[in-house]
């Protein structure tokens, strides 16, 4: 195996008759960010979970930094993790949280109050160092736990939705923070998210998972532009992608940014709702071929009658059973 | 710059192999000592005494086991003294409880509302069930004492005759009743109490927005989430009174002429002053099936209830 | 309605404390102040006197029903934790099946197995030693023990443990470092009540104990009503039951939130 990163072959694990992943293969080089995307239930937390040792595999095998991890107990794997509770120990403080694993693993005292003094301060988490988790806020318990995962010099960090428990506006600002700090350095990331903004704004590349497949792996570029099915197709993209009723087996599939108003040829329209979005507008219409989301600019005043088609090359066409992308 | 760069140092690299298996064993290895315990000190019982009532173990035969065929079975059939107490027991028990259980929920209601003194009502609820039953024995036979307890002193205030309380047999049953619904409605209450308050607010608010009355609201909405609350409190609280003891035996020690004897105590009148083991273990056997009966009596009833509830 | 609630509160002041409080004035009235003496003449400490000064004196009793209960605290919450803990991590439907049966002997009225342990107690020469009680009493305490410590437990987010996990943390650091300080209140609770099991205990305090300087406090009571209906010393027993209360009564003020919160967990997660 090549060393540094992480590779999972085959990776699948079973809960009686029920098959939690699916022959789950990837690879993350040391320094990339890579996003687990998908709706709750797809098993992108169960792969988080197989890596961190925390849920055995059926079959398959894990190796990090070089090394076969597949059986290996959690607390040997050198694993960084943030978990979606952050589940900070309550009755210590910050400190404390921090100082209790680097205890566990015998480092001594002036080497644990050196590497929890050089983390407080990178967090910007000194003067909160003697609050127990009770008395903090969500941002700022979410710093505690990253500093607790990286402070053991980890092989790989792992993040479990670390940004559900907070407000919009700061998981906005703390975004190209978390990058920062996070990616390109000596260890791969696994970020597991069901936002696709947040997994587009942090990750390099996105894996979207459903049902305990990997659908597709890439970069949030060619799954937005090339999406092999129409799985994908659906879930990146707000507002979601138009899908027009099918025809002889096909499914045409098209994005809102890409329907303009014509003036001859295109569909014949009717408009039934506008929904004001500030910068732009989401026009509902009404064709023959089913319903249509049309994204415009905001000051445009659409007449109620209107022809609409779509910019050529864009269309994205799906074969109406299997789901899959026709080229 | 990547912070990382600030934490060079060598990782903790072992290759130590550890299956999760292990994990397993060992929990069940923290299972052990305390299922050994119980094993010893419930299972242990029930399985000499279905030994022992095979035997005859009394100071005829020197204390030494004879077994005897279903000789202690039969007699046990045709017991007038274990039937009697069989239905003594039961009378006390289900009167205790079904008092126990109405007054409770009534207190409980009562209570149920935001107000201060939360802390006094509780230490109020709490102290008669925690204090030790044969002490408030005592208390209550002083409290009954003819002609010299404060309820005697009283009716011969009011120039009425003093009444000897302990010595007739439907008074002192009354007592034995009331020293039982003493201690433990409030604490009933308090259980109740918890059920109460388990129930979310906005489902009573709901039913207030619809315009059902306070009575309405208690039929259709508290009665039945708080099935589950009183199925427990049921069975516990029967199961107990079914093997009152410490009561008995201190307040009345059975009588007047084995009134009120229940079947704990003819148990143990059996082992501790006839001597008769083997006997002793088939009447401890038989209230244990009786129990087992009722319980089960119990639970379809709770069921029923609960059922009944779901489908309207 | 507003009204409603100052009543009901007098009718409970009434209902729990009337009878305690005779018992307090008996407590302090001489024998012929008892057989209908008014209530301004006949006061004396005399009865608590004879009490203390007895032969053993009451003070004894106290002591060795205090050393039962400890003992069977220790003993009981030391098999209880690992117990609780262990049940955490077994598969669903053992543990439903096990939780079933620690309910079923949390309400089982445990009077019918005195003979057994009376017998088991004789064998193993456990009668008439006083801390023995404490292997019998943590028996019947477990089920309790184990169901209020298993609930508490289950209350602890899997995901502490998982990270403790991911720290190297085992088993037992898990359990001492984790687990325990997170589960002070519950084991708090569970212990004031495993305490006042053992400190109420009859039977088997009654078959096991004769000697009477071993005495735990309700067989002792019970020991001065076995005399007789009619000539039971009452101003000195009711000196006693004060005394004998007033532990309890301390427990009961001290910790009414834990004993309350231990109880309604276990009606409502049992």
């Amino acid at each position: 195996m090549s060393s540094g990163g992480l590779q999972l072959e085959n990776i699948s694990r079973r809960l009686g008759a029920r098959s939690l992943l699916h022959e789950i293969s990837l690879e993350v080089p040391a320094g990339e960010c890579l996003a687990l995307l998908g709706p709750s239930g797809c098993g992108k937390t169960t792969t988080l979970r197989v890596v961190a040792g925390l849920d055995p595999v059926s079959s398959g095998r894990i190796w990090l930094q070089g090394r076969d991890i597949t059986r290996l107990d959690p607390g040997r794997r050198q694993v960084g993790m943030v978990f979606q509770s952050y589940a900070l120990y309550p009755h210590l403080s910050v400190e404390g949280n921090l100082e209790l694993g680097l205890e566990i693993r015998r480092v001594t005292a002036a080497e644990r109050h050196r590497r929890i003094s050089t983390i407080l301060e990178l967090l910007q988490l000194v003067e909160l160092r003697h609050r127990r988790p009770a008395q903090l806020s969500g941002g700022q318990r979410q710093r505690v736990a990253l500093a607790r995962a990286l402070l053991r010099q980890p092989d790989i960090v792992l993040l479990d939705e670390p940004m559900s428990n907070l407000d919009a506006q700061l998981r906005d600002n703390l975004r190209p923070e978390l990058r920062r700090l996070l990616c390109g350095g000596r260890h791969p990331v696994l970020y597991v998210t069901h936002d696709q903004q947040e997994a587009m704004g942090i990750a390099d590349r996105i894996a979207v998972m459903s049902n305990g497949f990997i659908q597709q792996l890439g970069t949030a570029r060619d799954l937005y532009d090339q999406p092999v099915n129409r799985f994908v197709a659906e879930f990146l993209g707000r507002p979601a992608i138009n899908l027009l009723l099918p025809q002889q087996g096909h499914q045409l599939g098209l994005r809102p940014e890409h329907i303009r108003s014509v003036n001859t040829g295109g569909l014949e329209a009717k408009l039934t709702g506008r929904e004001w979005l500030g910068n732009q507008q989401l026009l509902n219409l009404e064709t023959k071929r089913g319903q249509l989301k049309m994204l415009t600019s905001a000051d445009w005043t659409p007449p109620t009658e209107l022809r609409v088609s779509w910019d050529q090359g864009r269309e994205l066409w799906f074969e109406e059973q299997s789901g899959e992308r026709l080229k | 710059m990547n912070f990382i760069s600030h934490f060079q140092g060598q990782p903790f690299a072992t290759n130590k192999v550890e299956s999760y298996s292990r994990g397993k064993s060992l929990s069940l290895l923290l299972l052990a000592p305390a299922l050994a315990l119980l094993a010893i000190v419930f299972v242990w019982p029930l399985l000499r005494y279905g030994w022992l009532s095979f035997h005859a173990d009394s100071v005829i035969t020197g204390l030494v086991a004879i077994p005897n065929g279903g000789a202690n079975w039969i007699r046990l059939l045709s017991d007038g003294r274990f039937w009697q107490d069989a239905l003594q027991t039961l009378r006390f028990a289900g009167v205790s409880v079904g008092l126990e259980l109405v007054l409770g929920l009534a207190l409980a209601l009562a209570l149920h509302q935001r107000g201060p003194g939360r802390g006094v009502l509780r230490v109020l609820c709490l102290l008669p069930w925690a204090l030790p039953t044969t002490v408030m024995a005592l208390g209550w036979r002083w409290i009954f004492n003819d002609p010299h307890g404060p309820i005697n002193a009283l009716l011969l205030q009011l120039g009425l005759p003093s009444q000897g309380f302990l010595s007739t047999p439907s008074t002192t049953w009354l007592v034995s009743v009331l020293a039982d619904v003493w201690k433990t409605t409030p604490f009933v209450a308090l259980l109740l109490l918890a059920g109460l308050q388990s129930i979310p607010t906005d489902l009573e608010e709901a039913m207030r927005l619809e315009g059902a009355s306070p009575w309405q609201r208690l039929r259709r909405l508290t009665l039945p989430l708080l099935i589950p609350y009183l199925g427990l409190c049921c069975l516990f609280r029967v199961a107990q009174a079914m093997g009152v003891f410490d009561l008995i035996q201190v307040l009345t020690d059975g009588g007047p002429a084995g009134s009120t004897e229940s079947l704990a105590l003819y148990a143990y009148l059996n082992a501790m002053r006839f001597l008769d083991f083997g006997y002793s273990a088939s009447v401890m056997l038989g209230m244990f099936l009786l129990l087992l009966v009722l319980s089960a009596l119990v639970l379809v009833v709770q069921r029923r209830f609960q059922q009944q509830q779901e489908l309207t | 309605m507003n009204l409603r609630r100052p009543i009901i509160v007098a009718g409970l002041l009434l209902w729990s404390l009337l009878p305690l409080i005779w018992q307090l004035q008996t407590s302090f009235r001489t024998p012929d102040a008892l057989v209908g003496g008014s209530l301004t003449s006949g006061w004396t400490l005399e009865n608590y006197r004879t009490v203390l000064q007895g032969s053993p004196s009451f003070w004894r009793y106290m002591v060795n029903s205090a050393l039962v209960g400890t003992a069977t605290t220790g003993l009981t919450l030391s098999l209880a934790v690992p117990a609780a803990y262990g049940l955490r991590q077994q598969a669903a439907t053992l543990k439903r099946g096990l939780l079933l049966l620690l309910v079923a002997a949390a309400v089982f009225p445990y009077v019918l197995l005195f003979l057994a342990l009376l017998e088991l107690a004789r064998q193993l020469g456990w009668g008439n030693q006083l801390l023995a009680l404490a292997i019998p009493y943590s028996g019947l305490s477990l089920p309790l023990a184990v169901l209020l410590l298993q609930a508490g437990i289950a209350d602890l987010p899997n995901e502490i443990e998982d990270a403790a996990r991911l720290e190297g943390l085992n088993l037992w650091q898990r359990l001492h470092r984790i687990v325990l300080p997170l589960l002070a209140p519950t084991l708090s609770s569970t212990a004031i009540l495993v305490f006042l099991f053992s400190w109420n205990e009859y039977p088997i305090a009654l078959t096991w104990i004769s000697r009477s300087e071993l005495l735990t406090l309700p067989t002792a009571m019970a020991r001065i009503a076995g005399s007789s209906i009619y000539a039971v010393p009452y101003g000195a027993f009711a000196a006693a039951t004060v005394l004998g209360s007033l532990p309890l009564l301390l427990l009961v003020l001290l910790f009414q939130r834990a004993i309350v919160s231990g109880l309604t967990q276990g009606a409502v997660k049992g």
